[in-house]
């Protein structure tokens, strides 16, 4: 029994000296493209990267990067997190996949590249093309913005994305082998230190023995017109690849490692921080750590990996300030969003929702009101516990760019539904929450594609009290006014489908009516706040502002349906219609006013993003007029 | 009240009180504020702001005669102010309608205030430097003041007279009479370049106005007299800030075509000057400039930073932009705003929406009266 277990601990003390000794000195093998991968990166998911201003885990990191360039979160079947880790850690290995998206073809054909239907290139391929990609993109970066064309800012676009991937390639090639520092001479191994019987190292191996090659350099220089033996000729090349790597690979934009000085707030790259100060212990011992998790991934050693990661983990968190400390402590919330995908399964239940209740639009049964109502508020759960994590996260209220905008209205409609039904039990609410949830959630989804959705604000949306509530009061208006435009449309189905249903349609129309008044009061609120802030922030109540005048409009197009009605213009039926329509006027304030690309609001033009709001305004013109001729021949009138 | 009794016999007062021409109306400003918004685009918005919502009446396309929102404001404010007269019943059932539409008049009135009261001008400060007066950002002005000798400088006040050249008729003399002489604006154009030059003597081109306000340029042509004797042309442009000077034989007078300057009650000093970026981007997250405000000798310090501006009296000041110069020396540019209705939209907002939380709030509770029923 203890001859077991001691032949046990000597063999446990044995493998751990064998992986301690082996991690110092088994380099990545050259020839093998390929890289063993480890099974599992959770110890890379939590690491922190400062990216875009904000202190966010790998793993969002990696999903914005992919997201960036390609559109898509993941790539074939790994996820953008197994590709990022094959990307930085053998960067080789990824330039032949297709993660670039570029949406015209016109610009594929002017770098000599195949267009294909599915829009997606490759490093290779579009590298290939590289200096005329660079001469366009510096042509039309002398262009004043406004002037630029979608192809012009595709261009841009994808130029930046491969400038970006091309450098970010190079974040850890510190740790890998490289023809720059093979040495086929044992005597300059030697001479160097380094471990006999190896050809290939990388720059990390030949930093750690600058100071020898330091002296070697000097010896060297005192021989004069002899000819150099290959020791003197080794030290000439590892000193100017040297030099070559440190101003290669520097300025990489990946926000890895932090700082020391704390007011600095910056975070640099592995080769950045060794040009800073790799004789400062702590630098010096974090990029020893991050060299050996690259070695890890290449050998396919999951625990040196899992190991190497904590130590730079337990080394940094260490040492950075407060603040940044606070924002790490919401890496794991964040990973859990990231996991919980709240806003996916909400949307998913939502849709489900609707399905139940078409199904029922052919034969009603008493258990589908019944699973409709729990699925739609196991959804509205998830949509607000992803809400939750928002401002739990980001530490701010949850509308601060245009996706938020669109999950917190989403959620407020589905709230308003919820209630409608509370009070009124026909379904009308019900249908309401579904369909707004669900489409809020898709036009969301269209929202994130470029990226990180949790960004950081610029200066003049500073958190302030003015700002905070005018923009949660117009949010509310929003949701109140589509919330009244879907039941516009529900109204004009009823009336087709039972024309002669008083009841049902007196019902439909009393709640419309108050869910407009409801949108016209917070809209109206929401608009005058705005006004507010401005006045606070930059001395006028109001300028005419293309989304100042949207709110306006929206308050305005209400209150003419109210009055329309009152002065009685319109029947039962035209303020069904007039909700429509505000439907639409809420669209157009909400961001058809930013593709005009002018005023204090725009964020950009979006091809796609006008393409889809003009079919939408297409099909609902359709939709009002065949209804109203319709109904015309019923009767009703407008 | 009989006196509403009288009024309800008005024909034209009971007209007025419609509630077609307020439709009408609601309608008109929903379209010109579309309007408004898609023309910017093209025009900017100083020449759509001044188009759509600030004229009577304009030409929309160009040919098609159209009520600007000036308008289309003092019609909705007659229309609400004979509403009040005449359908008002002030029973507490329309006390939210009533409410509203008392909101509603003055968000009206404050419009009119704040369009004929406010003043926007601006002031760009480097480290160190101070000042008393604020820029406009697009008006300008013919400034006249006499040339003093430089040990004079300090000691003589300067007295500067200020022409507005859109409000001189071209052809016609205006006396100056601080240095008794005449002047005569000959030829005005809001944007021109210079086309030829030889000395003080230039051709001038006139320019498309463009779509940003600021980034036009004047240039004006002026002839003076003085002592009944007429000379030459003074040639002046938006560009060049160096002065004309005109030798009138006792003294000399500097002509300088400018911005307007508007005085300020007091002198601003930019003491320093701190921007922060979010971490490893160029996106500003902070601006702040920290300022001395100096009244009667007696200075006292605030930091002027986005969203906390500066307050003295009618005048505001926030903090705007900023530039890097060389060697460091950063500038900070401030927008003044000088604006003695600024009250009022505030007060206008509360009561309206108080009006509406009544209005909605008992239409709710008389509805679900109703059902109970």
């Amino acid at each position: 029994m203890f001859k077991k277990i001691s032949a046990l601990f000597m063999l446990g003390v044995l493998s751990l000296g064998w992986v301690l000794t082996s991690s110092a000195n088994v380099m990545c093998p050259l020839d093998n493209l390929k890289p063993k991968q480890v099974r599992s990166l959770d110890a890379l998911k939590s690491v922190a990267v400062l990216n875009q201003g904000r202190i966010k885990p790998f793993e969002t990191f990696a999903k914005t990067f992919l997201l960036q360039l390609s559109g898509r979160d993941h790539y074939k079947k790994q996820s953008a997190l197994e590709w990022m880790a094959k990307f930085l850690f053998a960067p080789r290995s990824t330039y032949n996949d297709k993660v670039f998206l570029v949406n015209h073809p016109e610009i594929l054909e002017a770098l000599k590249v195949k267009p294909v239907k599915n829009r997606k290139y490759s490093y290779n391929q579009l590298n290939a093309g590289y200096e005329k990609l660079e001469e366009l993109a510096r042509v039309i970066s002398q262009i004043d913005d406004k002037k630029q064309s979608v192809v012009d800012k595709e261009i841009l676009r994808v130029f930046s994305n491969v400038v970006l991937y091309s450098r970010l390639s190079g974040a850890f090639t510190f740790a890998l082998a490289h023809p720059d520092f093979t040495l086929n001479s044992p005597e300059t191994v030697k001479a160097l230190g380094l471990p006999e019987g190896q050809t290939e190292f990388s720059y990390y191996d030949i930093l750690n023995k600058s100071h020898v090659l330091a002296k070697l350099a000097h010896e060297r220089s005192k021989l004069k017109d002899v000819a150099f033996s290959p020791l003197q000729k080794d030290t000439a090349n590892l000193l100017s690849a040297m030099s070559f790597w440190e101003q290669h690979y520097a300025q990489c934009p990946f926000g890895l490692i932090p700082s020391l000085s704390v007011e600095d707030e910056q975070w640099m790259s592995p080769m950045d921080t060794i040009l800073i100060g790799f004789q400062v212990p702590e630098y010096q011992e974090e990029i020893k750590h991050l060299r050996d998790a690259a070695v890890a991934y290449w050998n396919g050693e999951q625990l040196a990996f899992n190991a190497a990661l904590r130590l730079y983990n337990e080394s940094t968190v260490k040492r950075i300030s407060a603040k940044e400390r606070k924002a790490v402590s919401k890496i794991p919330m964040e990973l859990f969003y990231n996991r919980f995908n709240g806003l996916f399964w909400a949307g998913m239940f939502y849709s489900l929702g609707l399905l139940v209740f078409l199904l029922s639009l052919f034969s009603e049964k008493p258990w589908m009101y019944r699973v409709m109502t729990v699925l739609t508020v196991i959804g509205f759960a998830a949509h607000l516990a992803a809400l939750a994590l928002r401002v739990i996260i980001m530490s701010r209220p949850p509308v601060s760019n245009l996706f938020e905008t669109f999950v917190f209205v989403g959620a407020f409609c589905v709230f308003m539904g919820l209630i409608l039904e509370r009070i009124n039990r026909s379904w009308i609410g019900l249908i309401v929450a579904n369909v707004c949830g669900f489409i809020m959630l898709i036009i969301a989804g269209k929202f994130s594609n470029d990226g990180d959705t949790m960004q950081m604000l610029i200066a003049v949306l500073n958190s302030n009290f003015w700002l905070s509530t005018h923009v949660i009061a117009i949010t509310i208006g929003y949701a109140g006014c589509c919330v009244a435009g879907i039941m516009g449309h529900i109204y004009v189905l009823q009336a087709l489908s039972q024309p002669k249903n008083q009841k049902r349609l007196d019902n439909t129309y009393q709640n419309m009516l108050g869910v407009l008044g409801f949108g016209l009061m917070m809209s109206f609120l929401g608009t005058a706040l705005g006004g507010v802030w401005a006045d606070q922030s930059w001395g006028r109540f109001w300028g005419w502002d293309p989304k100042e005048n949207g709110a306006l409009m929206i308050v305005l197009w209400s209150a003419i349906v109210f009055h329309a009605k009152i002065a009685k213009v319109i029947n039962p039926l035209g303020v069904a219609v007039g909700c429509i329509l505000t439907l639409m006027v809420v669209m157009w304030a909400w961001f058809g006013v930013n593709l005009l690309s002018i005023g204090l609001h725009s964020y950009g033009f979006a091809s796609g993003i006008a393409g889809s709001l003009i079919l939408y305004v297409i099909a609902e013109i359709i939709f009002i007029s065949v209804t109203v001729i319709l109904l015309g021949r019923k009767g009703i009138k407008m | 009240m009989s006196f509403r009794r009288k009024l309800l016999t008005v024909r034209p007062v009971v007209w007025l009180a419609s509630i077609k021409i307020t439709l009408v109306c609601l309608l008109l400003l929903f379209f010109l504020t579309l309007g408004g918004t898609i023309a910017q685009v093209s025009d900017g918005l100083y020449v759509a702001q001044q188009l759509y919502f600030e004229s009577f009446f304009f030409l929309l396309f160009g040919f098609l005669p159209f009520p600007g929102a000036q308008l289309v404001m003092w019609v909705l404010f007659v229309n609400l102010v004979c509403v009040a007269l005449v359908r008002f019943t002030f029973q507490w059932r329309q006390a939210g309608i009533m409410i509203i539409h008392s909101g509603l008049l003055l968000f009206l009135v404050s419009g009119y205030v704040t369009m004929h009261s406010t003043t926007e001008s601006q002031v760009t400060l480097a480290e160190g430097q101070a000042s008393n007066v604020s820029l406009a950002y697009h008006d300008w002005e013919i400034a006249l003041w006499e040339d003093i000798p430089q040990k004079e400088a300090s000691t003589r006040e300067r007295n500067i007279v200020s022409l507005d050249p859109l409000t001189m008729t071209n052809g016609r003399s205006y006396p100056v009479n601080e240095f008794q002489m005449g002047l005569t604006l000959k030829k005005y154009y809001k944007n021109c370049q210079i086309t030829k030059r030889s000395g003080a003597v230039m051709e001038f081109e006139q320019l498309e106005l463009s779509p940003e306000a600021e980034k036009n340029s004047p240039c004006a042509v002026l002839s003076y007299e003085a002592q009944g004797q007429k000379t030459a042309d003074i040639y002046l442009h938006g560009d060049l800030d160096v002065a004309r000077t005109i030798d009138l034989g006792e003294k000399k007078i500097n002509v300088l075509l400018r911005l307007k300057r508007y005085p300020l009650p007091f002198i601003i000093k930019l003491k320093d000057f701190k921007k922060e970026e979010h971490p490893g981007t160029t996106t500003p997250r902070s601006f702040e400039s920290l300022v001395e405000v100096i009244e009667n000798g007696a200075g006292r310090e605030k930091l002027i930073q986005m969203n906390e501006p500066l307050r003295f009296n009618e005048f505001t000041l926030y903090q705007a932009s900023f530039t890097e110069g060389s060697r460091g020396r950063e500038t900070s540019t401030f927008a003044v705003v000088k604006n003695s209705g600024r009250v009022l939209p505030y007060i206008s907002t509360f009561v309206t929406f108080f009006g509406l939380m009544v209005h909605f709030g008992m239409a709710a509770v008389r509805t679900k009266r109703r059902k109970h029923v």
